[in-house]
């Protein structure tokens, strides 16, 4: 284990991993309780196209997907709330078309890189020192956001015309929410990889969900499931000389269904149903 | 008289390209208590929606405490609210308490957190509706009387002059019902103005002061003993289509407390 954790690639990859896992699972909750799933997928995927328009550009890959992701989310949100185009269907739209770009961008590129499997997949080795800064960076960023409009969240969460009716800027609040799941999205690239990052946020959170029904209790405990998936599937992932991405999203979705088995609100549901 | 709290004036509203409403007017004074009745499809929670500036009339006027709801900014704590209680996610991880505390946030602003007089508003509310008890319950543990008190109680912990509430009894049983409609005059009594979008026609037309029958038009606006008593208009305009709905006879309704 000291072996380990000796390595200083190692010691970035743990600080950020665990440092993506709280992010992702505060997000997370958002994300799961209001149903937003499919937008954090279509996100990630657009994250695709901003990684090669960095390597087109020659510049850092995170930092043109911040751009890419934040357009992207940007965008699903003004045609879901704007047109008579649902939102799932304008999520389709632009998974496709920004994963369509990354493709071109790659065509256009003399030769091909081989770091694009990594933000694909997500890799260990490849957090390097800015990587951390980043990291750090918007993860703190992500986190103080959520911190100081926390009630609001919760309420456009739960109930937005409420919010609306009571003077709380619900449309606002719905372009911050979608605005930090970008946000989160970009800064887990790295390690989890674009394919697999919608998981880790979803994930823990929903793993929470079933054991909670208290919303500090229920982010609380997705925190402490995705930074165990995060950390745990790091090492295991340097054990068993796997993807770390993949390795840290099973071990969630193993918590996940756990959780789901001693669920206190799946037995009262099969109470409910198999009742008098 | 008082100038009206609510006030619409040939309201129409077009949504997703169908008439919804046409040449609505009405107006809803100080202290009244009014019923808005109409079979399914008729308008009443787009009337409601309007009310609120949740929806924008395609022409007409509406006005509220002699204002477009869009331009209440900071009065639009004087409207209380209560939903439709299958708008939201009753699974949702959120207790009792902090449900009744969220109808204050609007007031509370952003970056500030509730405050002790917050607390005690949110408090009284529910005490005033009778589920202090169940403040720490999840929504998910309660009943659908009980969940719709929490809702009510989330309506008056602004303390509003203005209630609006959209068929608040839905999926509740007529004991409940009858519960519910006992504390609406109570709060009616206390000077609160309420406008309930209703079908239990039955139940309503012994607490309110008025009732509007509405079938995309305004049909009908009047007494309870008025409205509901004259079967003609009522087939004419097709709210007998909701008195046959509800297995009510029409005369079972005329009744009215003295």
């Amino acid at each position: 284990m000291s072996e380990v954790l000796g390595y200083a690639f190692m010691q970035r990859a743990l600080f950020t991993g665990a440092l993506i896992g709280a992010v992702c699972a505060v997000v997370g909750v958002y994300v799961v309780l209001k149903g937003l799933s499919f937008i954090g997928a279509g996100i990630a995927h657009a994250s695709f196209g901003g990684v090669a328009l960095g390597f087109l550009l020659g510049i850092n890959p995170v930092l043109t997907a911040v751009g890419f992701c934040l357009a992207t989310a940007w965008g699903i949100g003004l045609v879901a709330r704007k047109s008579q185009v649902k939102e799932d269907t304008a999520v389709g739209i632009f998974f496709a078309s920004t994963m369509a770009l990354g493709i071109l961008f790659i065509g256009l590129m003399q030769g091909y890189n081989v770091d694009l499997f990594g933000y694909l997949f997500g890799s260990i080795l490849a957090v390097g020192e800015a990587d951390v800064w980043i990291t750090l960076g918007l993860g703190a960023g992500v986190l103080i956001v959520v911190g100081l409009f926390f009630k609001e969240l919760v309420l456009v969460t739960f109930d937005a015309e409420m919010a609306e009716v009571t003077g709380v800027p619900a449309g606002k609040v719905y372009f911050m929410l979608i605005s930090l799941i970008a946000l989160t999205v970009v800064l887990s690239i790295k390690v989890v990889g674009i394919v697999l990052v919608s998981a880790l946020i979803v994930t823990p959170a929903a793993a929470a969900y079933q054991l909670s029904e208290d919303l500090r209790r229920m982010m609380a405990l997705a925190v402490v499931i995705g930074v165990g998936s995060a950390v745990g599937g790091l090492l295991l992932s340097y054990w068993l000389n796997t993807a770390s991405g993949a390795t840290i999203v099973l071990l969630a979705t193993l918590v996940f269904f756990a959780a789901a088995l001693v669920s206190p609100r799946r037995r009262r549901r099969m109470v409910k149903t198999l009742g008098p | 008289m008082a100038s009206p709290i609510i006030q619409l004036d040939r309201v129409r509203v077009i949504f997703q390209e169908l008439l919804v409403l046409e040449d609505v007017s009405l107006s809803v004074s100080p202290g009244e208590f009014l019923a808005v009745i109409g079979p399914n499809g008729a308008g009443k929670t787009t009337l409601l929606k309007a009310i609120l500036g949740l929806v924008r009339p395609a022409s007409g006027e509406v006005r509220v405490f002699g204002k477009a709801p869009w331009d209440l900014n900071g009065e639009r704590w004087r409207i209380g609210y209560v939903p439709q209680i299958l708008s939201v996610d009753l699974n949702f991880p959120v207790r009792a308490s902090e449900v009744v505390l969220m109808g204050r946030y609007g007031r509370i602003g952003l970056l500030h957190r509730p405050s002790a007089d917050d607390r005690a508003a949110a408090r009284q509310a529910m005490e005033r509706v009778g589920i202090a008890d169940l403040a720490h319950r999840p929504i998910a543990r309660l009943s659908g009387g009980q969940r719709q008190r929490v809702f009510l109680a989330r309506a008056l912990a602004n303390e509003p002059d203005l209630l609006l509430l959209d068929e608040p009894t839905t999926g509740v049983d007529v004991a409940t019902t009858e519960s519910l409609y006992e504390l609406l005059r109570g709060l009616h009594e206390d000077g609160i103005t309420i406008l309930v979008v209703s079908h239990d026609v039955g139940v309503v037309a012994s607490y309110v002061d008025g009732v509007a029958c509405v079938n995309r038009r305004l049909v009908a606006h009047g007494r309870p003993d008025e409205v509901l008593g004259s079967e003609e208009l009522a087939q004419m305009y097709g709210c007998d289509a909701m008195f046959f709905h509800h297995g009510q006879a029409p005369h079972m309704v005329v009744e009215r407390d003295p």
